[in-house]
């Protein structure tokens, strides 16, 4: 029986040194009676100052001030009920600190069995992960482009403070509900489409449209980033939507628009002065003669009828002025017939063109030609390409356009007999900034921007030319 | 004053006033809408003041007045009557200098300031 005993105590000693806890018997006085290697090894300890000794040599006496430990243990020697998973932090002279969970087993013979699991490693880990969940939820929420996540279904489960800032839609008021219903009702359908899409592929889908913002009223134009989330088998179980504010970029070409404008404006204004002041000169005549002494009654009316016309020819001209300083603020698209859109233009330049003996010809095709557009910034176009050309007329010249239709399309062909446009030069008139004007007297924007509206109007724009053989600028629009 | 002025504006109304203005004072007036039409009368005729526009639809009012110097028998006075340019512009400013033209007038101007021009032309002139 004996060695049936010691055997087991042999097996028991060798399990408690094989496993990766720290493991002391403890009696009631608080006496350290047996403890495995790991202990031993984690304490940096000899079995011989650490058997037989108080548990107040064995830990420090921080350690157990802090935990409370001895309090404990006597509680279940008293109360015979376990105490398990308590946290103690244990940091053994010259060994980084060390974190654990203990518990305490009431044991037979009146001991007590004192477990500590070492979970440094477990903490430290689940630590990093933590602070690295953190980091990745800061940069969703620091960006300053909306970011938020869906289900399968396009149902909102995050939605970061950029997206809250600009809706004035918290998080707790879109959880759960389905992005699309955000979205503008015309635009709800496709934006459900793009979902069912992220479904099946794995492709991002990138779009423009408006985002509703309750919170604020209205909605802004949002340009978004749709891409799927697959889980480790490829397989989408969400969306990831990615959106940026428009605004901010659609202010800017606006304002360059409108500086640009002024600048065309500027070109104008000598011939703008002239024309005005003719009038206002006849008026000032006309008045004058009126103030006169035995004026007769036809030469009265004659006098009227001069004041009235001249007055009605200055202020035509200043209504189209205003006309074209305004009209960029209308940005909305609709049905433009591009011939009356040629006409206005015309008039504008008019002015420009007769103090610099310049003829206009304008020869349209059709008498209805309709685009999809802005009619003032298709005006803002053509007024662009009409006082580049009459630029390049200073000794006078023929500025001609003509307006075809081919298919689809409709060709409008600006052509001046003007210096023209050297070769290597060609390619570079659409880039911005590029110029051929002195310092100071053009932006080098005026065609870039040109350019631009064309492209957002699905056009395109072209030019032609021989050195000294006038230029041609050649613009094409899809017909409505 | 019988020997006549010229008026050379595009703008028939302007024409009509200045005409008016100095038929109402017993001037002779001819007109003129354009720089041709100008050159050919000067070359023709004898005129001892010259109201001209600067800006016509074939050539500028100074070209006609830098020809007037060369082709007009009476060497007339110029007056350039403009609404394009004004009164301490570069360009009328080197035009009075070099003698190509005898004042400036901006539109819109006064009869009064008109009238006052012409007579101290021709005061001057005789």
């Amino acid at each position: 029986m004996m060695g049936d005993n010691s055997r087991f105590e042999v097996r028991y000693g060798m399990l408690l040194n094989a496993i990766p806890s720290s493991v002391l018997i403890i009696d009631r006085q608080l006496q350290v009676l047996s403890v495995n290697e790991n202990f031993l090894s984690k304490s940096q300890r000899s079995k011989e100052s650490t058997v037989g000794r108080l548990l107040a040599d064995v830990f420090p006496l921080v350690i157990l001030q802090s935990t409370g430990i001895e309090e404990n243990i006597r509680n279940v020697f008293n109360s015979g009920v376990a105490i398990k998973g308590q946290k103690m932090t244990y940091r053994a002279p010259g060994v980084p600190l060390r974190i654990y969970y203990y518990s305490i087993l009431p044991v037979p013979n009146d001991q007590i069995m004192l477990i500590m699991e070492d979970v440094t490693e477990q903490v430290r880990l689940s630590e990093e992960v933590r602070r690295v969940e953190r980091h990745l939820a800061s940069v969703v929420e620091s960006a300053s482009d909306i970011v938020l996540s869906t289900d399968i279904n396009g149902c909102i489960l995050t939605w970061n403070s950029a997206a809250e800032k600009q809706t004035g839609l918290t998080t707790q008021d879109v959880h759960g509900v389905f992005f699309y219903d955000l979205c503008d009702a015309n635009q709800k359908q496709a934006v459900r489409q793009i979902f069912q899409r992220m479904k099946a592929g794995n492709e991002p889908h990138t779009t423009e449209f408006d985002l509703l913002t309750p919170g604020k009223g209205g909605s802004i134009l949002i340009s978004w980033v749709f891409s799927p989330m697959l889980d480790d088998y490829g397989k989408t179980v969400g969306t990831v939507v990615v959106g940026r504010d428009l605004a901010e970029r659609r202010k800017l070409e606006l304002q360059l628009r409108q500086s640009q404008k002024l600048t065309a404006l500027g070109v104008m204004a000598g011939g703008i002065a002239h024309e005005i002041r003719n009038p206002l000169a006849v008026c000032s005549s006309a008045a004058q003669f009126l103030l006169e002494d035995n004026v007769s009654a036809d030469f009265l009316k004659e006098c009227m009828r001069k004041i009235q016309t001249n007055i009605q020819k200055a202020s035509a001209i200043i209504e189209n002025l205003l006309r074209f300083a305004r009209s960029s603020l209308d940005t909305d698209m609709s049905e433009v017939n591009l011939n009356n859109v040629l006409k206005e233009t015309i008039e504008l330049v008019t002015n420009q063109a007769k103090v610099q003996k310049i003829q206009i010809q304008l020869s349209i095709q059709k008498p209805v030609i309709l685009v999809t557009g802005v009619s003032g910034l298709l005006q803002q176009v053509f007024m662009n390409i009409c006082l580049n050309a009459i630029n390049a007329m200073p000794e006078g010249g023929l500025l001609n356009i003509t307006v075809n239709t081919i298919e689809d399309r409709v060709i409008v062909r600006v052509t001046d007999t003007g210096v023209g446009i050297p070769p290597g030069e060609l390619e570079k008139i659409f880039d911005p900034f590029h110029t051929s004007s002195p310092v100071g007297q053009g932006t080098g924007l005026g065609l870039s921007i040109c350019y631009s509206i064309i492209r957002q109007h699905l056009g395109s724009i072209q030019a032609e030319s021989r050195l000294d053989q006038g230029a041609t600028i050649v613009v094409t629009l899809p017909l409505l | 004053m019988n020997v006549p002025i010229l008026i050379v504006d595009d703008e028939p109304d302007m024409c009509w006033a200045i005409a008016h203005l100095l038929k109402s004072q017993g001037f002779n007036v001819i007109t003129a809408s354009n720089g041709a039409d100008a050159c050919f009368k000067l070359a023709n005729g004898d005129f001892s003041v010259v109201f001209l526009d600067a800006k016509l639809p074939d050539m500028d009012g100074l070209e006609v007045a830098r020809r007037a110097i060369t082709m007009a028998t009476g060497r007339p006075s110029i007056v350039l009557v403009s609404g394009y340019h004004y009164q301490d512009d570069p360009v009328v400013h080197d035009a009075l200098t070099e003698g190509i033209i005898c004042t400036f007038l901006a539109k819109p101007f006064t009869n009064e300031a008109l009238l006052k021009t012409l007579y101290s032309l021709l005061s001057t002139d005789r």
